[in-house]
């Protein structure tokens, strides 16, 4: 029988891997804030459940989390980001495929077994990815990659489904598509969306039984292909390991408006120097390297400046990078405006083997490997001891504009100085 | 000395890659000692089944003492084993990572410490106690050295 994809992802991910590693705050209402400690971005079913809105700015709503005794905390990517290679890692053996789609959402291919039903699997692998990780996942099944996400959808609106629902066992499949808006289904954009509506196509069923002339018409071979997903031909297949990454960046925005071209020059350095220590992970060199800064989009007199240079010889190497990158902050700093973004984007990047013995290489080969051998000290030394043990004096010694993470928990699987406490008394 | 153990945790999914040979130039002779160099002794993989499920914790206080588990030591925890009697476990007790022994006592299942100022804690006489994990090593650094 067919292949069976399903989408398999983490419910409320950022605040279920707060709750896996912090035992106080199971059972108890959690949310998590983006950047900056800006918005909402994720809520324990105990905080849904209090009606806490997705999105909303903490400062508006601070009072009413206070209130019903909410934990708030700020984003810890580095939980977030080993918890995540744990939950792909376990799904592995639990499937032919696994295309890793986001930190905590992944397809997968199975083979439909014999007698068709994939409900014990589906139930087996929830609880095994519940008692050994603390996490709660639901799991679309269906035909397609676009039906499946669907399916997902469904399994996680309706508790009686416990977290999973397969569209091919369905009896009668219409109206669960009939049940999904037309702005909800995957691949579907804001502009595809507003056109369905003017046509009087509301659902994914209606989509599915359109013209497809028409659809053709409108949205090509990438709008047929999505209608035939939706009628149950899978068209867009799994996509295992990522591609290798073509452009590096790292931006962020300030805890405040930055005015002075020094406090720019450092936050634009830090970037650098994060940016770098990725391409090394990566095992990238680059060959271009652009730097960019902006003031509020919301503030009067919006200014956005970016300027890029070219390296002579595509490198890795921090300081390298910091001596192409900070001239250019001279070129798009202006004064009197208030930034509140920067960034650093590392572009024409290659494999780090590609670079032999190059005629032009600014250092002889002995000094060359010198140079290597400290960059991996440093980044050795950052990676054992805390990101900022090792420092560029580039990027400032206790800088203010820093983003605010204010409720950050520890990064209690990665490092040794944060792992959480068992008691034995 | 416990830089041993930070290079077990940093590796725990990307395992420590040592030089299987010695000699990688083609020309001349190979060294003699290639045949006999191994990949070196992993930490991670020779005490760690299941990396993905695994967790490290530190322990605080002395109620495992006769367990050999001290104030201090580093407890690795296998979150995917099923806690059998006789285990060390690490239970959710009030909001807080307990750790005890699983014991079958008359029948019933208890949590035990492994010190006698301790007193047992009845399973059925507790309310909500959630096995979180299964110890399966304790590292115990002997102090400071070099």
């Amino acid at each position: 029988m067919a292949d069976v994809l399903a989408l398999i992802d983490a419910n409320n991910f950022y605040a279920s891997c707060e709750q896996a590693l912090e035992p106080s705050l199971i059972g108890r209402p959690v949310v998590v804030l983006s950047n900056n400690d800006g918005c909402v971005v994720s809520r324990s079913s105990e905080a849904r459940q209090l009606g806490i809105a997705m999105g909303k700015p903490y400062f508006q709503i601070a009072e009413q989390l206070a209130r019903h005794g909410v934990v708030v905390r700020s984003s810890n990517y580095a939980l977030y980001g080993d918890m995540s290679q744990r939950l792909m890692s376990s799904l592995e053996p639990f499937v032919a495929e696994l295309e890793v789609y986001s930190i905590d959402e992944a397809f997968a291919r199975l083979p439909r077994p014999r007698h068709g039903d994939l409900s014990r699997w589906a139930a087996e692998l929830r609880g095994r990815i519940r008692h050994n990780l603390g996490l709660p996942i639901a799991i679309g099944l269906a035909p397609s990659k676009v039906l499946a996400k669907l399916a997902n959808r469904i399994a996680k609106a309706d508790r009686r489904h416990a977290g999973v629902f397969d569209l091919n066992a369905a009896p009668h499949p219409d109206p669960w598509l009939e049940q999904t808006p037309v702005e909800e289904i995957w691949g579907v954009g804001r502009q595809l969306s507003r056109w369905c509506r003017l046509r009087g196509i509301a659902n994914a069923r209606q989509l599915r039984d359109m013209a497809s002339g028409e659809l053709r018409a409108k949205a090509g071979v990438v709008g047929l292909r999505l209608q035939l997903e939706l009628q149950g031909v899978s068209c867009l297949p799994l996509e295992e390991g990522p591609a290798a990454k073509r452009e590096t960046c790292v931006s962020r925005s300030f805890s405040r408006a930055i005015c002075v071209d020094d406090e720019l020059r450092q936050a634009v350095a830090s970037y650098v120097v994060r940016a770098a220590e990725k391409l090394r992970q990566q095992r990238q060199l680059c060959g271009r390297i652009s730097v960019f800064a902006r003031t509020s989009p919301f503030a009067p007199n919006f200014y956005s400046q970016a300027a890029s240079a070219v390296l002579p010889v595509a490198s890795h190497d921090t300081a390298v990078l910091l001596q192409a990158a900070l001239p250019l902050v001279a070129l798009i700093y202006k004064p009197h405006k208030r930034f509140a973004k920067a960034g650093v984007l590392l572009q024409e990047l290659q494999p780090e083997t590609q670079l032999q013995h190059h005629l032009l290489a600014p250092l002889p080969t002995e000094q060359q490997h010198k140079r290597e051998a400290l960059m991996q000290s440093i980044d050795q030394l950052n990676r054992r001891y805390g990101r900022g043990t090792v420092q560029w004096a580039a990027c400032g010694m206790t800088p203010s504009w820093m983003m605010r993470r204010e409720q950050l928990s520890r990064a209690a699987t990665t490092r040794l100085g944060d792992l959480p406490i068992v008691w034995a008394r | 000395m416990p830089l041993l153990l930070i290079g077990a945790l940093r590796g725990l999914r990307r395992p420590l890659r040592l030089p299987l040979a010695a000699s990688t130039v083609a020309a001349g002779f190979p060294s003699p000692a290639d045949d006999y160099i191994d990949v070196g002794i992993d930490l991670n993989e020779a005490l760690i089944r299941h990396p993905s499920s695994t967790f490290f914790l530190r322990v605080s206080g002395d109620s495992m003492i006769d367990a050999g588990i001290q104030h201090g030591d580093l407890l690795v925890v296998d979150r995917s084993l099923e806690a059998r009697p006789g285990q060390i476990v690490v239970a959710v007790l009030d909001g807080a990572f307990t750790l005890k022994r699983l014991v079958r006592h008359r029948g019933r299942l208890r949590l035990e410490a492994a010190n006698s100022a301790y007193p047992p804690l009845e399973l059925h006489q507790c309310g909500d106690v959630q096995i979180w994990g299964v110890a399966i090593h304790v590292i115990h650094s002997l102090g400071r050295h070099g």
